[in-house]
C-alpha cells in the first residue's frame, strides 16, 4: 500500500512539467536557438547600418529642375545661396551633384527612410525569429521525447519491478551508450539483489524447517504416548527424556542462529586478544572427546594479539574446533595453529575426514549446509557451523581461506587483523610445532593451488604453506591440493 | 494398510511409524529421496507420507516420480513451509494431500486414512459382511451388535480381506500390506493371525481358506 503510494507520488511530481527533463530540455532548445538568433539579428543589424555608412549612395535621388534665373548668369548667384542652403543640410545624408549646365541635384538618402528600412528589418526578422523559435521549441520537444524514451521505458519496467517478480530485468536494447549502460547497470543490481532475496528465502526456509521439525517430533512424541493406552511410567520417562532431547537440540540451534546474526550483524566492541590464549582455553573441552575417539590432536600456538570481539572469536574458535572433531574419521587428527606474521594473526585449523570436493566448499560456507551424505539416518549438526565462522570472520575483516586437505577434510585459515599492541616483526619466528613432522613438511608449489573463489590469489611462497596434514610422511608424498576458496572480507 | 514414511529426522519419523503402527498400519521408514524412491519401485504403497525437505533426492522430486509412475499411492506431503504458496505449490505437483508442521499426530492418521480410502475407490469407511461390520476410523469391529476387540494386526487382515470384497488375497498380498519391514514375519505369521482372527470372529466362519493360494471372506455370515 505504501509503495504504491510512493510510486503515485513520484509519477505525479514525474509529470509535473517544470520538472521533466524534457520541458527543461524543450526550453532550454528554445531558449538557445532564440539568444543566437537575436545575437545574429543584433550582428546583422549593426553590419548593415555600417554598410549603409560606408556605401556609395545609391537609393532616391531628387533632382531639380533647371534652375532659371533671371539675369544673373546661372552659377554666379544662386549656387552661393544653394551653397549656403545645402551647407545647412547634413552633408551625410546629402550629396550635391551640379550638372556643367548649371541643373544640380540633390540626391537625400533620407535618415526616416534609412530608419523605416532598418525597422522593417528588425521587425520581420524578429517575427521570423518567433517563429523559428517556437518550430524549434516543438522540434526539441520531440526530440527530447525521443531521446528521454529509452529513459521512461526504465521507468515504466523498473516501478513494475518488485519483490514478486525480481527476475525480471530492464533488458534495453539500442545502441551501446549511456541509457544502455544505465539500464545494464540496473539489470545488474537486480541482479545481485535477487540472489540477495533467494539467499534469504533460502534461509528462511531452511531455518523454519530445522525449527518446526523438532517441535514437530516433541508435539509428536508426547501425542504418541498421551494416546497410548497401555503407556506405563517407563514408557512416559523415555518419551520424556526425547522430549527433552528435542528440545536441547532446538536451544542449540537457536543459539547458533543467534550466533549467526551476531556475526553478520557486525562487532560492537573490539579489543586486543591473545589469541593463542584463546585456543589454549578453548582445546581442553575437545581433548577428551578428541582421544575418546583417537584422534591426535597437535597444535602449535604462538602469542600473538589480535583485535576482536572476544565472544565471537571463541565461537569462531569453538565452531573450527568442532567441526574438525565430528568431521573426521577414526584414527584420524586435528592440526591446531596460531602464528603471527605480515600484520596478521593466523589461526589454522585442519582435519583429517571425508574428502570434501573443492566445489562444495562455497556452498558449505552458506547455511543449513551440509556435505551430502553425513546426513542419512543420523544428524550431524545443523550445518550452521562454517556459516557462522564466516560471519565472524567477514564482521572481523579477516580473510577465510577454506580448502580441502590433502588427505580429506578440511583446511581453514582465518587471519585476523593484528592489535596495535602486536610487534609484527617477529614474522612467525616464534612457531614451535608440537608434532615433529609437520614443521619438515615440504611447500605447496604455487601451481598446485587452484582458485575455485572469485579471487584468485597468484600463490607467492608467503601465501602457501606445507601441507598441514598428510598420512605418513609429508615429504615423500604429492601433495594434492586441489582448490582453495578465498574469502575477503570486502565479499561479504 | 502399507505406509511409506519419508522424513529426515529420526526421531520423529520413529515417532510417527510408532503411532501409525499401532493403528494397524504397517510402516517402513526411510531418511532420504532416493531410499524413498527405492522402496516405491519394490512395493505398492498405499499411502507415502513424504517430508519436503530431505536430502538425496528433493521431496518434490521424489513426488513427480511417484506420480509418473502412475500407480495409486497416496503422497502425503509433510512440509515446515506453510504458506498459502508453498501449500498450492505443493498440491500443485501432484500430492494428494499436504500438512504443515507442526502437525497434531491424530490429524495425520486420519489424513493417512483418507488417503488411502480414495487409493481404492469405492469402498465406504465401513466395511460389512453380513453382520460382521469395520469401522476403519475409529478402529471398531462388531458382529451382531457384540464389540469384538482385534490387536492391530488382526484388525489389518481382516480390513485388508474385507476390502477385497470376496476376492482371494494370497498369503504373500497379505504379508506384504499388513507387515512392514520392522517386523520379521515368518512363513506361518499369516496363517497364525488368520486362525487367531478366525477364533475371535466366532461361528459361522467368514474367513475361508482357498488352498494353496490364500483367504478370502466368504462363507454364510
Amino acid at each position: 500500500m505504501s509503495r504504491m503510494a510512493a510510486a503515485g507520488g513520484l509519477a505525479g511530481r514525474v509529470r509535473h512539467p517544470q520538472t521533466t527533463v524534457r520541458w527543461r530540455l524543450t526550453l532550454l532548445y528554445g531558449a538557445l536557438f532564440l539568444v543566437s538568433g537575436a545575437v545574429l539579428l543584433t550582428v546583422t543589424y549593426v553590419l548593415v547600418e555600417h554598410a549603409a555608412a560606408s556605401r556609395p549612395p545609391g537609393g532616391l535621388s531628387v533632382k531639380s529642375a533647371p534652375v532659371q534665373t533671371a539675369s544673373p548668369p546661372p552659377g554666379r548667384v544662386l549656387p552661393d545661396r544653394l551653397n549656403q542652403a545645402l551647407s545647412q543640410l547634413p552633408r551625410r545624408i546629402t550629396q550635391v551633384l551640379r550638372s556643367p549646365d548649371g541643373q544640380v541635384a540633390i540626391r537625400i538618402v533620407g535618415a526616416k527612410q534609412r530608419l523605416a528600412d532598418l525597422h522593417q528589418l528588425i521587425v520581420e526578422s524578429s517575427i521570423a525569429l518567433a517563429i523559428m523559435a517556437l518550430i524549434s521549441a516543438a522540434l526539441g520537444w520531440l526530440v527530447a521525447g525521443r531521446v528521454l524514451r529509452p529513459l521512461r521505458t526504465m521507468t515504466v519496467a523498473a516501478q513494475q519491478i518488485s519483490e514478486a517478480n525480481l527476475h525480471e530485468r530492464l533488458a534495453l536494447e539500442g545502441p551501446r551508450d549511456e541509457l544502455r549502460q544505465l539500464a545494464d547497470t540496473i539489470d545488474r543490481l537486480l541482479a545481485r539483489l535477487e540472489a540477495a532475496f533467494n539467499a534469504q528465502r533460502r534461509f528462511v526456509a531452511n531455518a523454519s524447517h530445522e525449527l518446526r521439525t523438532p517441535l514437530t517430533a516433541a508435539r509428536a512424541l508426547l501425542e504418541m504416548v498421551l494416546t497410548d493406552p497401555r503407556a506405563t511410567l517407563e514408557t512416559f520417562r523415555t518419551t520424556c527424556r526425547q522430549v527433552l532431547e528435542e528440545s536441547e537440540e532446538q536451544e542449540q540451534l537457536i543459539e547458533a542462529l543467534l550466533a549467526l546474526a551476531q556475526g553478520e550483524r557486525g562487532i560492537d566492541r573490539r579489543a586486543s586478544l591473545d589469541l593463542s590464549v584463546l585456543v589454549a582455553e578453548a582445546l581442553p573441552a575437545y581433548t577428551a572427546n578428541a582421544a575418546e575417539r583417537g584422534l591426535a590432536l597437535e597444535t602449535s600456538l604462538a602469542p600473538v594479539r589480535v583485535s576482536g570481539d572476544r565472544r565471537l572469536v571463541e565461537r569462531l574458535v569453538a565452531n573450527l574446533l568442532e567441526n574438525a572433531l565430528r568431521h573426521n574419521v577414526p584414527g584420524g587428527r586435528i592440526a591446531v595453529r596460531v602464528s603471527g606474521r605480515g600484520g596478521e594473526g593466523e589461526l589454522l585449523v585442519a582435519n583429517t575426514g571425508p574428502a570434501v570436493p573443492a566445489e562444495a566448499i562455497e556452498r558449505l560456507l552458506q547455511p543449513f549446509q551440509r556435505l551430502g551424505d553425513d546426513r542419512v539416518g543420523q544428524r550431524e549438526g545443523f550445518g550452521l557451523g562454517l556459516s557462522i565462522v564466516a560471519a565472524i570472520a567477514g564482521a572481523h575483516d579477516a580473510p577465510l581461506h577454506v580448502q580441502p586437505g590433502a588427505d580429506g577434510g578440511l583446511e581453514v585459515r582465518v587471519q585476523f587483523p593484528v592489535s596495535a599492541e602486536q610487534s609484527v616483526a617477529d614474522g612467525g619466528s616464534g612457531e614451535r610445532w608440537a608434532g615433529e613432522e609437520w614443521a619438515q613438511g615440504s611447500r605447496v608449489p604455487a601451481h598446485a593451488q587452484r582458485a575455485v573463489g572469485a579471487d584468485l590469489q597468484p600463490g607467492s611462497d608467503d601465501d602457501v604453506d606445507g601441507p598441514i596434514l598428510t598420512g605418513g610422511d609429508p615429504a615423500d608424498r604429492p601433495l594434492d591440493v586441489t582448490g582453495d576458496v578465498e574469502r575477503a572480507p570486502q565479499q561479504r | 494398510m502399507r505406509v511409506l514414511v519419508v522424513e529426515d529426522h529420526p526421531r520423529l519419523a520413529a515417532t510417527v511409524a510408532t503411532v501409525l503402527r499401532r493403528e494397524g498400519m504397517a510402516v517402513d521408514v526411510v531418511f532420504d529421496g532416493r531410499e524413498a524412491l527405492d522402496r516405491a519401485a519394490l512395493i505398492t504403497y498405499d499411502v507415502v507420507v513424504l517430508d519436503r525437505d530431505i536430502p538425496g533426492v528433493h521431496g518434490d522430486e521424489v513426488c513427480r516420480s511417484l506420480i509418473a509412475t502412475g500407480s495409486r499411492t497416496g503422497v502425503l506431503m509433510l512440509t515446515a513451509a506453510g504458506t498459502l504458496e508453498d501449500r498450492v505449490e505443493g498440491l500443485g505437483i501432484g500430492a494428494d494431500d499436504y500438512l504443515s508442521k507442526p502437525f497434531h499426530i491424530a490429524e495425520l492418521v486420519a489424513r493417512i486414512r483418507a488417503l488411502a480410502r480414495r487409493s481404492a475407490p469405492g469402498l465406504p469407511p465401513i466395511l460389512a459382511h453380513g453382520d460382521l461390520v469395520l469401522d476403519s476410523a475409529r478402529r471398531v469391529v462388531s458382529r451382531g451388535g457384540r464389540s469384538i476387540s482385534l490387536s492391530p494386526k488382526e484388525f489389518a487382515v481382516l480390513e485388508l480381506l474385507l476390502s477385497a470384497q470376496g476376492a482371494v488375497l494370497s498369503t504373500e498380498q497379505i504379508l506384504q500390506r499388513a507387515w512392514d519391514d520392522a517386523t520379521d514375519p515368518f512363513t506361518n505369521t499369516v496363517r497364525m493371525t488368520v486362525s487367531r482372527l478366525r477364533a475371535k470372529l466366532g461361528d459361522p466362519p467368514v474367513v475361508e481358506t482357498v488352498a494353496p493360494v490364500g483367504y478370502r471372506i466368504g462363507g454364510t455370515a
